[in-house]
């Protein structure tokens, strides 16, 4: 199972179309990119694993603030260290693919956000998570009143049941109701 | 040990109580789940005691990794279901449907027009100079749509049967009315065909081009007929009908949304923090900007809101100063809105006297009018953006309120225009007046009338197209190169341009507009139109990727484009009553087009109904008749009651249930407070009996 050479077979490719919302054409150039990643020995082994930081060489990850977790959240690596195989990958356009349904981006948006990986967004999340949106220097920061302000904002909108933080569920039904989101969670090749 | 870390992903995980046993079998490489980290592969697998047809599409919207997917599919795959022959083929039937629209889907994009520009354009810039840019896509597609429609009903049969067919209506006229000569006469100057290519007149007026050109004939074979009059009205009525529905599917999703999430409406502030990301960024310079852009919207929000807590705490006093400020200003750009109109009133008039003159100073005379109307697009929403300051409106909605004057002046000017024209060719709408009393139309100036009016319309169009060149030349370039070479404050000061999206789209559709109303006198409007902006296209791109700046202050994609449709209908609207009351009212031109000799256009479409059956004239008579229309709009009334009742209904269940969640919310806290209040009273005699010891 994986990828073997750098040829990908016919019934693995019909079996990741079934599997992810790819289409042919996009996962045979997901294969390509992924390829040009791997060094001439990894080539020839198969389910290689990259580093994160050779992942986050890819020039469409490359300046997304939140790219570490991107590559944290679609890893099965067993030491959560980032790295993606070639199904990660794929797992990954899939979810940022056009034909995503706003069910699975927004689970995945919601993981990406975690940075504690509780399953909750609480107010060190959203701290960080406004931070990450804004930059991180100084002058791009809110200032603390600004920021508590924002959290109590967010808080007050989003956190149905008053218990201090978002949960999924919270979260979809926020996400629901914006039409920008699906058209902007999206990373083509 | 599987069993194990469900157990703790139960405990922790909301989402536990819901494990279907085949995922809870089949997860044999769930990573190792630290407690507290929360287990999402504990999440369940679509249902699929029903339709396994379902299966490929749950499997894809399940958030579990590949090995986990390929997994559970296995699973699937051997469970044999024991299902009916005629199940399995109506899943087989559903299944190859899907794949059959997938590679539909696959197709379709390799036709799309400029999907990589675009893309670049959206990374760069955003979404809305990118939503500018789909929009002005869409208009290419509707117009060269629209010229295939006109083309292959209109424009070639008339090829084909120019030199066949006979004249439908027999009847002459009076003998002046029928004078109609457009070639022009002796020697042409070369000059002359540049300038007869600008306003349409000589070798262009007699020409396919304009309305003039067609004739009044019908082909009736043995067992084929056509009728080209008929033809040319039914052409033009269901283009506009075909842009009508075009433009409505293309709302569809957008306003689907837009409905569906009125009632409480969800803040801005989650909406900015958890949305507002666009993944789709590329490059560093983009990734800042839009870091930027996000941290002024929040700031702006924030600002806004401590503003309006002032506002709110305003004396009565002061209150009703601020309000009688603005009505006063309210009123004072109403006044130079009215005096735009009445300059383009003048204008028109003088043009039309004009008319004739040789050499440039008659193409200036030609131009006035859209001259003035292009000055008073340029000037007054200027003069507007400084009333605006004073009206210190909040910053969203001084917005909505310039784009809302904008739209209101470059619309009604034009209608101004048509209204003048109108005036002149009816004399008023004084039939019995001097000049019209013979042919019911002022014919000493407008001989065809209707040429007239396409001429008026193509100016327009190609003088837009020409302005915006210019302005592309003249000023952008010019602009950038002054503020890069040039290090001096006022330099500084100006800046680089910004690619203002709401002026850009109002242009665009301006200049839909003036090609609709003038598509029934000019039926190849619509081709020059696509050509026109496809050009716009290129030289928008290259002014956006060389001299602009990205903007601070964005537009919202989705919907700003479901604001570019509706004002794309209210011009849609415009050139509806002017084409209702072209076909209704005036008499067509005696000398020239496909509806000479008959009172007006419509009036043909009884005479070609005399030639049906008896029936067939019945039933049409009857779908006309009240007998038909009130039921049918009482059903209409009823069916739309049941959709009101409907919404309502789902908007309080939508109400009910947020308050049902805050109560298990509440209930879930009280639990947890009954178990630490439980568990320390157990803890208790543990420390004081571990104490003791």
């Amino acid at each position: 199972m994986g990828t073997t050479a750098s040829q990908l077979g016919k019934d693995l490719l019909s079996e990741y179309q079934e599997l992810t919302f790819l289409t042919k054409q996009e996962i045979l150039l997901a294969h390509k990119r992924f390829t040009e990643l791997l060094t001439k020995d990894e080539k020839d082994l198969p389910n290689t694993r990259v580093s994160m930081e050779r992942v986050l060489t890819l020039p469409e990850l490359k300046s997304n603030p939140f790219r570490k977790r991107i590559c944290y959240v679609f890893s099965t690596s067993e030491q959560k260290d980032g790295s993606l195989t070639f199904e990660d990958f794929l797992d990954l356009l899939s979810a940022f693919s056009d034909s995503a349904t706003l069910e699975i981006k927004s689970h995945y948006a919601f993981r990406i956000f975690d940075f504690d990986d509780d399953g909750t967004l609480d107010c060190g999340d959203l701290e960080k998570l406004v931070n990450c949106l804004t930059g991180e220097t100084d002058e791009t920061r809110l200032t603390t009143e600004e920021m508590r302000q924002l959290i109590n904002n967010i808080l007050e909108e989003s956190d149905i049941d008053k218990d201090g933080t978002v949960n999924l569920s919270e979260f979809q039904h926020v996400i629901s109701r914006s039409p920008d989101f699906v058209s902007s969670f999206k990373i083509v090749l | 040990m599987d069993s194990e870390i469900q157990r703790q992903g139960s405990r922790n995980g909301y989402h536990g109580d819901q494990q279907s046993l085949r995922s809870r079998q089949v997860s044999s490489r769930v990573s190792n789940q630290n407690y507290p980290q929360f287990n999402w592969s504990s999440t369940p697998a679509e249902d699929d005691v029903e339709g396994s047809s379902e299966m490929p599409r749950d499997l894809r919207s399940s958030p579990l990794h590949m090995a986990l997917k390929r997994a559970v599919r296995q699973v699937q795959q051997m469970q044999v279901p024991v299902v009916s022959s005629r199940e399995s083929w109506k899943r087989n039937k559903a299944k190859s449907l899907r794949k059959l629209k997938d590679n539909t889907r696959e197709f379709l994009y390799l036709f799309a027009l400029w999907s990589k520009s675009l893309q670049k354009i959206g990374g760069n810039f955003g979404g809305g100079v990118q939503s500018f840019f789909l929009f002005l896509r869409f208009l290419v597609v509707l117009n060269f749509v629209s010229f295939l429609l006109i083309a292959g009903f209109v424009l070639i049969p008339s090829i084909v049967f120019r030199s066949v067919g006979t004249g439908l209506v027999n009847s002459t006229g009076p003998e002046e009315c029928m004078e109609y000569d457009p070639n022009p006469q002796g020697l042409v100057l070369f000059y002359n065909y540049f300038l007869d290519l600008l306003s349409g007149t000589g070798f262009m007026e007699y020409s396919y081009m304009f309305y003039g050109y067609y004739n009044n004939t019908m082909v009736d074979d043995t067992n084929f007929s056509y009728n080209i009059p008929l033809a040319y009205l039914f052409t033009a009525v269901f283009y506009f009908a075909f842009c009508l529905i075009f433009i409505i599917a293309r709302m569809g999703t957008a306003a689907r949304v837009a409905v569906a999430t009125g009632g409480s409406a969800v803040g801005n502030y989650s909406m900015i923090v958890f949305t507002s990301w666009d993944y789709g960024c590329l490059g560093d310079r983009a990734t800042k900007l839009k870091q930027k852009n996000i941290h002024y919207r929040l700031q702006v929000d924030l600002e806004e809101e401590m503003i309006k807590k002032r506002a709110a705490s305003l004396t009565t006093n002061q209150k009703v100063v601020l309000y009688a400020l603005r009505v006063f200003m309210c009123l004072v750009a109403f006044g130079l809105i009215i005096g735009a109109f009445y300059g383009i009133f003048l204008a028109t008039e003088f043009s039309q006297e004009k008319s004739g003159k040789e050499g440039i100073l008659g193409l200036i005379f030609e131009y006035l009018p859209s001259i003035v109307i292009t000055a008073g697009n340029f000037l007054v929403p200027l003069m507007c953006d400084q009333i605006a300051l004073i009206e210190r409106y909040a910053p969203s909605t001084t917005v909505i309120v310039a784009l809302l004057r904008a739209v209101f002046l470059r619309l009604v000017s034009l209608g101004v225009l048509l209204f003048t024209l109108w005036r002149q060719i009816t004399c008023d709408g004084n039939t019995e007046s001097a000049e019209c009393k013979l042919c019911e139309y002022n014919y000493n100036f407008y001989p065809c009338w209707e040429t007239r009016v396409g001429q008026e319309m193509y100016k327009l169009t190609l003088f837009d197209l020409l302005i915006n060149i210019a302005v592309l030349v003249l000023v952008e370039f010019p602009r950038r190169m002054v503020v890069d070479n040039w290090s001096n404050k006022l330099a500084q000061w100006v800046g680089r341009q910004e690619f203002v999206v709401s002026s850009n789209v109002l242009g665009l559709v301006y200049g839909q507009t003036v090609v609709w109303t003038g598509a029934l006198f000019c039926p190849l409007l619509p081709l020059i139109n696509t050509v026109k902006f496809i050009i716009l296209f290129y030289c928008k791109r290259i002014t956006l990727f060389n001299n602009c700046r990205p903007a601070l202050k964005t537009f919202r994609s989705t919907t700003s484009t479901f604001f570019f449709l509706v004002v794309l209908l209210f011009g849609w609207s415009l050139a509806t009553v002017v084409m209702v009351y072209s076909l209704a009212e005036i008499r067509p031109s005696m000398g020239c087009g496909p509806f000479r000799f008959f009172p007006n256009m419509w009036s043909i479409v009884p005479r070609s109904f005399s030639s049906l059956s008896e029936t067939t004239e019945e039933f049409l008579f009857f779908i006309g008749s009240q007998a038909f229309s009130i039921p049918l709009f009482v059903l209409f009334c009823v069916v739309m009651c049941y959709f009101i009742a409907l919404a309502s209904v789902y908007g309080k269940s939508v109400a009910l249930l947020r308050a049902q969640l805050k109560l298990e919310g509440r209930d879930k806290q009280f639990l947890v407070k009954q178990i630490e209040k439980l568990s320390r009273q157990l803890q208790i005699p543990q420390h004081t009996a571990g104490a003791g010891q």
